[in-house]
């Protein structure tokens, strides 16, 4: 329970108005890592409703991925964002740098579990594979919206209060969310499927070709009927 | 019925006052489950009243309670993180007290709304003409309830701007998930060339695509 009450206090913007007392990270973690879980189900049920056979391990699969995907894709960029941060001086330390991480993570995840009755519901009563798929890249891009502004005002506060290096941090935060949302995209791309396509077996990893972005530009078409 | 009557005025006049928080959940109960059942049961009452299509009105009564229900189930966690997101929190019991409210107001006016469909379906024998008049008398309580939410919200947006905000958040949120609702739970009518079935054997199906290869369709024809 407190660790949901930690998660609370960054949703309700104690960390932008200034906490009375420092956050802690690692229950926030935890949490986090179970409401991911949640949205994988939520993601991975498709494969219990949209397939002939009901594939529970496409449920399974997505559970275990979704927080994977986070977890890589903040262990691949971070250190470049820890890194370039000290190299251009700003006053940022490595604990700082976790804590509007964790915080920036804590919104994104939770507006994403927040969906992901949502997602479910359609999951289950769509057999449109196009479709799914766009709701959940939409979805992710909701939430990556939420995340993401949520992080840069936590960057902001700080900044009216001293000046040492806060042009740089924005500059840096800037170039590690381009790098993140490219990471984060490709990983997912790595680790697919996490829908799981009714018109293919079920596996765990798919072979290694094309890209993310590709992808969504041929779901559209196919949704379209192009 | 006097209970039924205080429910149903507490619903649509949208007292300020405090109220007893076991009766205004009772008041909602009612209003939905009854509200809601009794224009589902004359929806599903197109196809007759003979024994073998008796079915139809019954799954019907029960399906557009469901619907509102779980269409707010569904989008309530989202309003919820949203909400406290903005920095709304502190005021989320009176949002969603307000947006179940204007759920309760669209069954009562629906229910209200019953006696125009019998009619119709007494004047008219067309399945597709039926289709067209049900969704009419839907959109018609759907707005009335979204005036009704307005002035539920109305001193909210008058002490916080951001609320008018959240307040379109959660109809757009609602008609997205409410639309699919809809779709999943046909049939509500019960076309009489079929037999009556609580749901379509084709119900997984999405609503949104339908519409969007149909419109594809027509522009490209």
């Amino acid at each position: 329970m407190n660790a949901f009450r930690e998660l609370d206090r960054i949703l309700r913007g104690e960390p932008l108005n200034g906490a009375a007392r420092p956050l802690s990270l690692s229950p926030v973690i935890r949490v986090l890592l179970l409401l991911a879980l949640g949205y994988g189900v939520c993601m991975g049920s498709f494969g219990l409703f949209g397939r002939a056979e009901p594939e529970f391990r496409q449920v399974v699969a997505s559970a275990v991925k979704v927080p994977a995907l986070f977890g890589l894709t903040l262990v691949v960029t971070f250190p470049s964002l820890y890194v370039f941060n000290t190299l251009l001086g700003t006053r940022l330390h490595f604990t700082d740098l976790a804590r509007v991480l964790t915080c920036g993570m804590a919104v994104l995840v939770t507006v994403l579990a927040a969906l992901g009755p949502i997602v479910a519901f359609f999951s289950a009563t769509t057999v449109n594979y196009a479709f799914i798929l766009l709701l959940n890249v939409s979805v992710f891009t909701v939430a990556g919206l939420f995340g993401v502004s949520f992080l840069f005002r936590m960057l902001a506060k700080p900044t009216r209060e001293e000046n040492t290096g806060a042009a740089n941090i924005g500059t840096v935060f800037y170039v590690w969310l381009v790098a993140f949302g490219l990471v984060g995209a490709q990983m997912a791309w790595v680790l697919r499927p996490f829908v799981g396509s009714p018109f293919l077996a079920f596996t765990w990893f798919r072979p290694r070709e094309s890209s993310f972005f590709e992808a969504v530009l041929k779901s559209l078409r196919h949704l379209f009927g192009l | 019925m006097h209970a039924l009557e205080r429910a149903v005025v507490s619903i649509l006049v949208a007292s300020r006052e405090p109220v007893d928080r076991r009766r205004a959940v009772r008041a909602w109960i009612l209003a939905v489950g009854l509200g809601g059942g009794c224009y589902g049961a004359v929806m599903g009452a197109f196809g007759g009243l003979s024994p073998e299509r008796l079915v139809q009105v019954l799954y019907s009564a029960v399906k557009v309670p469901i619907l509102l229900v779980a269409t707010t189930l569904l989008a309530a966690p989202s309003f919820f993180v949203l909400n406290t997101l903005v920095g709304l929190r502190a005021d989320f019991g009176t949002a969603f007290r307000a947006v179940l409210g204007s759920q309760a107001a669209v069954a009562i006016v629906l229910a209200a709304l019953a006696p125009y469909t019998a009619v119709w379906y007494l004047s008219s024998s067309d399945y597709h003409e039926a289709t067209t008049f049900n969704a009419v008398m839907f959109a018609i309580a759907s707005f009335a309830a979204q005036w009704q939410l307005r002035q539920r919200y109305h001193e909210l947006e008058a002490r916080n701007g951001r609320h008018v905000v959240l307040r379109r958040v959660w109809l757009y949120l609602y008609a997205f998930v409410g639309i699919q609702m809809g779709w999943f739970l046909r049939p509500f009518i019960g076309d009489p060339s079929r037999p009556p079935s609580f749901l379509r054997p084709d119900a997984w199906g999405n609503a949104y695509v339908v519409v969007l290869t149909t419109a594809w369709r027509a522009v490209t024809r």
